[in-house]
């Protein structure tokens, strides 16, 4: 089906995380030498247009309300790839007054890549992972 | 030359490289700190790595004669402390990289290693013995008094040692 080779948009967002793993995915994304885009997804800046959303960082109690805006922009189905051991479980973070995670208090995750920062080859596993997942689902859907 | 120049002119006269991951092999540098593991001969089951371990990675529980060591991948930051704490050696962080898993697999994803208790010829009471590597750490030169004794309990290997000194 057409709508299944289409190339699914990948949406980040940094929920307070220390830049490691930001840096990890940058690289994941737009050095040539890793390249996820090779995968058939592209790059987003708009949430609306998102079908796989990737979260960096613990929650921290001020990125919460962006998270959740997020969230609610996404339109369906989406898959969500929790990048780094923040948003999987906090972490060395958990328990902090200021930490509001781990993401799946507020969204199904469906998948986790550990790692502090994990390697840019794990962050285009999860993504490979995903993009199988999101493939599940829009047939699901039909 | 630094590595970064090298790459630079390597990819100047060669073209930019893309690593062939996830579609061939990939390049993992071999102090890479990746997943764990356990030497379950090794480990004394001594509990310091639970303890030095910020993010409380790592639960070492006991059934029945056993000591179960488990790690939890989702919460390890790869620090390397249990590495460097453990007085043993038993536990060893890998180059392993492959740590994407999926919501299912969460609670799962996790490494497991069983130390053993053995019987003290003495008493008959459980415990669990020195490992070779812990006795080689601790003595220069390890010989068989030495392993002798690895095989009664705290109490008894105290008292036979004692024995031996003054007899
Ligand atoms: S997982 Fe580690 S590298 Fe990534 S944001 Fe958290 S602390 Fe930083
Ligand atoms: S590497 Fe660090 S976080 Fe992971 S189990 Fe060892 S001490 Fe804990
Ligand atoms: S792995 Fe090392 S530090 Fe951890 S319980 Fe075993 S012997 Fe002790």
């Amino acid at each position: 089906m057409s709508i299944i080779t289409r190339s699914p948009f990948l949406f980040r967002i940094n929920t307070g995380s220390c830049n490691g793993c930001d840096v990890e995915l940058a690289t994941t994304a737009m050095i040539p030498r890793y390249d996820v885009e090779r995968l058939g997804c592209r790059y987003t800046g708009s949430p609306k247009h998102a079908d796989i959303l990737l979260v960096t960082g613990p929650i921290t109690a001020r990125s919460k309300p962006y998270l959740l805006e997020v969230l609610d922009e996404l339109p369906n189905p989406f898959v969500v790839v929790a990048v780094g051991t923040c948003p999987t479980s906090c972490g060395i973070f958990r328990d902090s007054y200021s930490i509001e995670g781990p993401l799946e208090r507020y969204v199904k995750v469906d998948v986790n890549v550990p790692g502090c920062p994990p390697r840019p080859q794990a962050i285009i596993d999860g993504v490979a992972k995903a993009l199988e997942i999101w493939k599940e689902k829009i047939r699901n859907q039909k | 030359m630094s590595g970064f120049l090298k790459i630079a002119i390597r990819n100047l006269l060669k073209g930019p490289v893309t690593d062939p991951y996830p579609f061939g092999k990939t390049f993992i540098p071999n102090k890479l700190r990746g997943k764990l593991k356990v030497d379950p001969k090794a480990c004394t089951a001594c509990g310091t790595c639970e303890e030095v371990c910020p993010s409380g990675a790592i639960h070492i529980t006991k059934n029945e004669n056993v000591y179960v060591h488990t790690t939890w991948y989702n919460t390890c930051c790869f620090c390397g402390n249990c590495e460097f704490f453990c007085p043993t050696g038993a536990i060893k962080l890998t180059n392993d990289f492959h740590t994407a898993n999926t919501e299912e697999e969460k609670y799962r994803f996790t490494t497991v290693a069983l130390i053993s208790e053995i019987k003290c010829e003495s008493c008959g009471e459980m415990f669990v013995p020195a490992s070779e590597a812990l006795l080689k750490r601790a003595y220069p030169n390890v010989n068989d008094t030495i392993r002798e004794l690895t095989k009664l309990c705290p109490k008894c290997r105290r008292k036979k040692a004692f024995e031996r000194l003054y007899q």
